[in-house]
């Protein structure tokens, strides 16, 4: 694969170095503001302050970004609104990518849905549709997730539980019976670049059997590398490149064929729940976004025609300024990167789209409906940085999978942002701020140093393949536990504020019963019932073209329309591939 | 010289989320315990482990919602190959404060719930030993 031999950071300052700047403020506002804070300094301010100017917030998955007592102009003295903000839905697209953000498309309210068998989920997915949801979010369970069939002996014990099971498209069926796909947005959350490329597939084929065209088709995938080969804790891997090779099928496939479905969404997420800054979250994501970029150039597509359907997945912790402040810095970075490292000339390609998920770790167990008012705190955060589409955890994260109950909350949380605050009447409300466009400037050259460091160790597959990224993290969470066990992390309830009372009870969810033994009959009775003879050859088929670097995606597909389960297809990928032993963990 | 307390570690099952478990090895390794971590592990391989490596204790941890399903077939492995009595079994991850009641029911010794501390894990487990 060629690689460009300088680093972005280098690009990016060779590129923009030169281009000539109007700083907002005039030499002598400044030159007056200077001689004034001066004298506050050393008049009203007291000496304790002085000397500890700078505070860095402890919080949660925060990071060690100081913070100034005050902000002033001073703070940012050459801000630039036409080079460093412009106006929304202009480059460099700090206040949004839209002019009337979401004046012109409010934020979906895209809630995560998924337990027990394919049927169960379907009620609460219409449950949520009828209380006003605009669009869906599936969630599946462990087995479907690392692409075992639901009577797989790994499976034992663990069938329909974090989200739901689903083995064929006879299970997509059930999953999305009443629900029409032309007219919903369905993010399908398979994590992997595998088991997007075997679940999709599924997808697709229930959708043609429906006789609806997959041009109409509108939702995500999130198709991560990172989440395959970095962050999850599995017992069979395949090899890091041949992961990303599929992860660049899934998108080219998708790009050609399924054009208005989001063909990946980079995290982000998952990586900064188990156990990152801030900072690296996005460094890790914007690095995985080129590699991707750089791949389908040398795949022979153009830039232009392809990245407007890249959307990414943060997100939304504690630090509240910090949460708002970095959505603004990725968007204005992502768009230099590819505008100034990838030449792109179409504007829409250039925009850093997003969903929002609010932080899970930071919603604790000791006294949960806490976790209301942290959740909403997060979800303001996400929409004053401009999120395309959210989703708020709900208060008994620390306990199972939502109850309808919790799960209308997190909902409500997101429509009385919307309809009750004003807040999304106006596009980018805290542009301008001395604080926020000072912090936003301080994140965005963090986040293009840590890139750096990556690109430095040979790009972002060789940094997983080496075990650095993982290195960098894994310290990241045991300084994490350090502070919070210190209480240099406070967490009300837990560590500070404990109360010596216990609280009423929460209900908690319960997985239904019997979801393994029904799944079980169903795959049985599947298997009697499809042609075999077409289920081994498409299955042959598929080995074939991942021997031969041929696009896997069609193939899928055929293997879906037959009716062949999950845990053969991954299979095929293992004996194609051969299994890849990740660096040791401890 | 008291011989180190030996703890065999391991997700269950097929649950995705290892921080924590991670990070309880690095505290019990700090804390001058021997750790075997094994990664994701059925029953039935976790009993065979720890049987192999001689352990004082079995912890094992899961997010996933499988905590009573697997963690009960756990115990009746452990119990089928007689080590239910030589050894520890404790479990961590993500359920709630009543769901920790019906682990000890079944027969986990010693069970943490999220938010557990260093110190908890730590003492928890030198007193079981």
């Amino acid at each position: 694969m060629e690689r460009q031999m300088k680093t972005t950071k280098e690009i990016l300052d060779e590129k923009l170095s030169g281009q000539p700047r109007t700083p907002l403020y005039s030499p002598q506002a400044l030159d007056a503001i200077r001689r004034t804070v001066d004298q506050w300094m050393n008049s009203t301010v007291r000496e304790t302050d002085r000397n500890n100017w700078h505070k860095t917030p402890r919080t949660v998955l925060g990071s060690d970004t100081p913070r100034e007592l005050l902000y002033t102009p001073l703070s940012h003295p050459d801000l630039d609104y036409e080079q460093d903000l412009g106006n929304s839905g202009q480059a460099p697209f700090t206040r949004g990518i839209h002019a009337n953000m979401y004046r012109g498309r409010e934020f979906t309210m895209r809630q995560l849905t998924g337990f027990g068998s394919p049927e169960q989920t379907n009620e609460r997915l219409r449950f949520m549709l009828d209380h006003g949801a605009t669009g869906l979010n599936i969630l599946f369970d462990l087995p479907t997730i690392q692409m075992y069939d639901s009577d797989d002996p790994f499976a034992v014990a663990q069938v329909g539980m974090s989200g739901v099971c689903v083995d064929s498209v006879e299970d997509m069926a059930r999953l999305f019976k009443g629900v029409p796909l032309d007219e919903v947005t369905i993010s399908i959350v398979t994590h992997y670049p595998s088991n997007t490329a075997i679940l999709f597939p599924m997808f697709l084929a229930l959708a043609e059997e429906r006789g609806i065209p997959w041009e109409t088709l509108r939702g995500s995938v999130q198709n991560d590398i990172t989440l395959e080969e970095l962050i999850r804790s599995g017992s069979e891997y395949i090899p890091p490149r041949d992961c990303f090779r599929i992860q660049c099928d899934n998108i080219e496939f998708i790009r050609k064929n399924v054009p208005k479905w989001n063909f990946i969404t980079i995290n982000g997420y998952n990586l900064r729940e188990f156990g990152t800054s801030a900072i690296t979250e996005m460094a890790v994501a914007l690095s995985n976004g080129i590699e991707i970029l750089d791949e389908l150039v040398r795949r022979g597509y153009d830039v232009d025609s392809t990245a407007d359907r890249l959307a990414f997945f943060w997100s939304a912790a504690n630090d509240f300024f910090e949460e708002i402040a970095r959505i603004r810095a990725v968007r204005r970075l992502w768009y230099k990167i590819v505008k100034y490292r990838f030449n792109a000339a179409n504007p829409r390609a250039m925009l850093m789209r997003c969903h929002v998920q609010t932080s899970g770790v930071c919603l604790i167990q000791e006294e949960p409906r806490n976790n209301i008012i942290r959740a909403a705190y997060h979800a303001l955060a996400a929409v004053l940085g401009g999120a395309q589409s959210l989703h708020v955890d709900s208060y008994d994260e620390a306990y199972s999978v939502p109850t309808e109950e919790a799960a209308l909350l997190s909902l409500r949380t997101q429509q009385i942002l919307q309809k009750e605050t004003g807040v999304t009447d106006v596009v980018d409300p805290l542009g301008g701020s001395f604080y926020v466009e000072a912090l936003t400037h301080d994140i965005e050259g963090r986040i293009l140093d840590e890139m750096e460091e990556i690109e430095r160790l040979g790009g972002y597959v060789k940094a997983i393949e080496g075990g650095q990224i993982y290195g960098r993290v894994a310290s990241y969470f045991a300084e994490q536990q350090r502070l919070i066990e210190t209480g240099e992390i406070a967490l009300v309830g837990q560590n500070v504020y404990q109360s010596e009372v216990e609280g009423p009870p929460i209900n908690v969810f319960r997985y239904p019963e019997g979801v393994e033994a029904e799944q079980k009959a169903r795959l049985q009775k599947l298997r009697l019932n499809r042609d075999s003879e077409k289920v081994q050859s498409s299955l042959s088929a598929l080995k074939d073209a991942c021997l031969k670097g041929e696009n896997i995606l069609p193939y899928s597909v055929a293997c879906a329309r037959v009716r062949c389960t999950e845990g053969e297809l991954f299979k095929v990928f293992k004996e194609a591939f051969g299994l890849w032993k990740p660096p040791a963990l401890f | 010289m008291t011989k180190k307390i030996k703890v065999l570690l391991s997700k269950l099952g097929l649950d995705v989320h290892n921080r924590g478990i991670i990070t309880v090895a690095k505290m019990l390794s700090n804390a001058g315990m021997e750790v075997v971590y094994l990664g994701n592990a059925l029953p039935e391989e976790i009993v065979s482990v720890a049987i192999q490596e001689d352990v004082d204790v079995v912890g094992v941890s899961s997010l996933g919602g499988a905590h009573l399903s697997l963690g009960s077939l756990l115990l009746k492995e452990a119990e089928d190959k007689g080590l239910k009595d030589r050894v520890a079994f404790l479990m961590g991850g993500v359920f709630g404060p009543s769901d920790g009641q019906r682990l000890r029911e079944i027969g986990f010794d010693g069970v943490f719930l999220p938010g557990a501390n260093s110190e908890q894990i730590v003492s928890g487990i030198k007193n079981l030993v």
